[in-house]
């Protein structure tokens, strides 16, 4: 990425911005991440989840959900899955292969990092969209923890907020 | 009234006992996502057998056509998990897609190997299905066969394939030879050592007819597996592509005199020869019949090119099939009746494989950019079609469903094979 020295003609200059291409690659290739608010019902891991003002909209169907807990452990619904394992089994996951879909449910005290681990191991295994699930307790209008129908927050314009 | 309340009661509760019927055809079907983990052995179970039977039972479900067999590597469920509905966490069944699971545990009591397989339904966790049987230890395929068989009967009220016997014949260096094999080409056994023997077809009761050149000419002969060959049309110049009637007791085969070859139907012991074709300088040959018995189909070029025609078995009303092309050839009828599937050579000398519907002339293609495919073959239940291709190599045995879908290889070793036949009825058991 011809990021130094364009000045001079013969010196050898020190390249000292951040490198954001691969972070960049991770957000532009997961096409549309949008959120999903507390589909309690379909996953069987506590985490904590970060809070957000996004609107959630009605999710139909059941999606395969991945969770990351606060041990950074990763599971495909109640499963415990070696993060090196991941992408093998989404890839030869028929559910997640067939919608390129799916929710991710990450504790709010999981490293920004792990998550994008996670992330790029999905979007690896060819998955599309990666709805991101947040706890809309305290901020959004639709606040119904607990609520037996998933929901997802919707706007891709939104997400960044999500992340900060 | 109480007669009243009780069909009220029972009528909800039959129709809920009855298991669903996948619908094979029909622009609405989707293959049942099933999740088949490896079979779990039990003491005095040995890894090879197992091994041998996990091959042969995801290739029979696999080449079915009707289930969509879930890959392995993708399952998260617990390997150690149970056989029982209470020991299985279905959720973790429904993550990766499945909407059945079949559970199969295999035990070896000395030169026995018993199969117990179990069906669930993913979404209620209810047991389907509950199989238990028995096979020779040295035999585990036909184990896996059977339990395939079972489930697919189960699936769809129909006898599957897997129990059906073929035909082909197998050429190296200068010989042709006949042999007879499982449904998926295995476990073969020649009919014949050395010398060109071709086109052979199997009986209803699993005996071979098959053109040979024994006596350096082509006469017909039928033989069954382990027994002597016996000559049964030796006249003419040349007797070839021989045909069983679907009751077995009779024998149709092209018989070429002078310019021209006729279609003969004959007894199955070749006595009682009649033509039922005259055309004085047109060839007529590879006659199939119809799962009734009542018509042949066959090629003739009595129009100027090599087409598929349809007449009565005694010759009467022959009515013109296909209009396309100009060379289509080795047609078969299907067991259902309603299609003849047919060889045609298209204008880059490529042969590819289509159907066409006998009532309303509906031509379908099933192969194309593929190498060259020839000789289809319907299956005894009509739903799969088998064939030669070279689209790898050499020529091997592939089969396919009817509409050509989910087109698959068959599990031989590499290989000059040709000419398969499907025999007409399941092997007995």
């Amino acid at each position: 990425m011809g990021m130094g020295g364009g000045k001079g003609g013969g010196g050898r200059t020190t390249m000292s911005e951040i490198n954001v291409t691969p972070m960049v690659d991770v957000m532009l290739v997961l096409l549309i991440i949008f959120m999903v608010t507390a589909p309690l019902i379909q996953q069987g891991v506590k985490v904590n989840l970060p809070e957000t003002k996004a609107t959630p909209v009605e999710a139909t169907e059941k999606k395969v959900v991945l969770s990351i807990d606060a041990g950074k452990k990763v599971y495909i619904g109640d499963a415990e899955v070696p993060l090196e394992e991941l992408e093998t089994k989404l890839a030869a996951n028929a559910k997640a292969q067939a919608d390129k879909e799916v929710y991710l449910h990450a504790d709010r005290d999981v490293p920004y990092g792990v998550v994008v681990e996670v992330m790029a191991a999905a979007q690896r295994a060819g998955i599309k969209n990666v709805g991101m699930i947040t706890d809309p307790s305290t901020g959004g209008k639709a606040s119904n923890p607990g609520n037996k129908t998933p929901t997802a927050g919707g706007a891709k314009g939104k997400s960044k907020e999500a992340k900060r | 009234m109480k007669a009243l309340l009780l069909s009220l009661l029972l009528v909800p509760a039959l129709v809920l006992a009855q298991a669903p019927v996948i619908e094979i055809s029909g622009a609405n079907f989707r293959p049942l996502p099933l999740a088949s983990p490896a079979p779990s052995v039990q003491d005095g179970g040995d890894k090879k057998t197992a091994g041998a039977f996990d091959t042969a039972f995801t290739y029979d479900l696999t080449a079915s056509g009707i289930f969509q067999v879930l890959d392995r590597a993708g399952f998260t469920a617990d390997a150690k998990e149970g056989m029982t509905a209470a020991s299985i966490n279905f959720s973790r069944w429904a993550d990766v897609g499945a909407e059945s699971l079949v559970k199969v545990s295999l035990a070896q009591d000395g030169s026995s190997l018993r199969g117990e397989m179990r069906l669930f339904n993913v979404a209620t966790g209810h047991e389907d299905l509950k199989v238990a049987k028995d096979a020779p230890a040295n035999e585990p395929r036909k184990l896996a066969h059977a339990l395939a068989d079972a489930l697919y009967r189960h699936f769809t009220r129909e006898a599957s394939p897997f129990l059906s016997r073929i035909t082909y014949v197998r050429k190296a260096g200068a010989n042709r030879d006949v042999y007879v094999a499982d449904w998926d080409g295995m476990g073969a056994q020649a009919l014949t050592r050395g010398g060109t023997h071709i086109l052979p077809t199997l009986s209803p009761a699993g005996q071979v007819a098959y053109t040979s050149y024994r006596k350096n000419r082509p006469d017909i002969y039928v033989q069954s597996p382990g027994g002597e060959a016996k000559a049964v049309v030796t006249n003419g110049q040349m007797a070839t592509g021989v045909a069983f009637s679907p009751d077995g007791r009779r024998i149709a085969y092209a018989l070429a005199e002078g310019e021209s070859a006729q279609i003969y139907v004959a007894a199955a012991d070749g006595s009682g020869a009649k033509a039922i074709t005259d055309t004085p300088y047109g060839l007529n040959t590879s006659p199939t019949w119809s799962p009734d018995g009542k018509r042949i189909a066959f090629v003739s070029n009595r129009g100027g090119s090599p087409q598929v025609y349809v007449m009565g078995a005694d010759g009467s009303g022959v009515k013109r099939l296909t209009f396309q092309g100009n060379y289509n050839q080795t047609p078969d009828w299907s067991p259902r009746g309603d299609l003849i599937a047919f060889t045609a050579r298209d204008e880059r000398n490529a042969f590819d494989l289509f159907t066409v519907h006998v009532e309303t002339g509906k031509v379908t293609r099933l192969t194309q950019d593929q190498g060259s495919n020839e000789e289809p073959t319907f299956s005894p239940n009509g739903r799969l079609i088998m064939f030669s291709t070279n689209r790898n190599g050499g020529a091997h045995l592939w089969v396919m469903t009817a509409e050509g879908n989910n087109q698959l290889p068959l599990p031989m070793e590499k290989g000059h094979w040709l000419t398969p036949d499907w025999g007409t009825a399941p092997a007995a058991k």
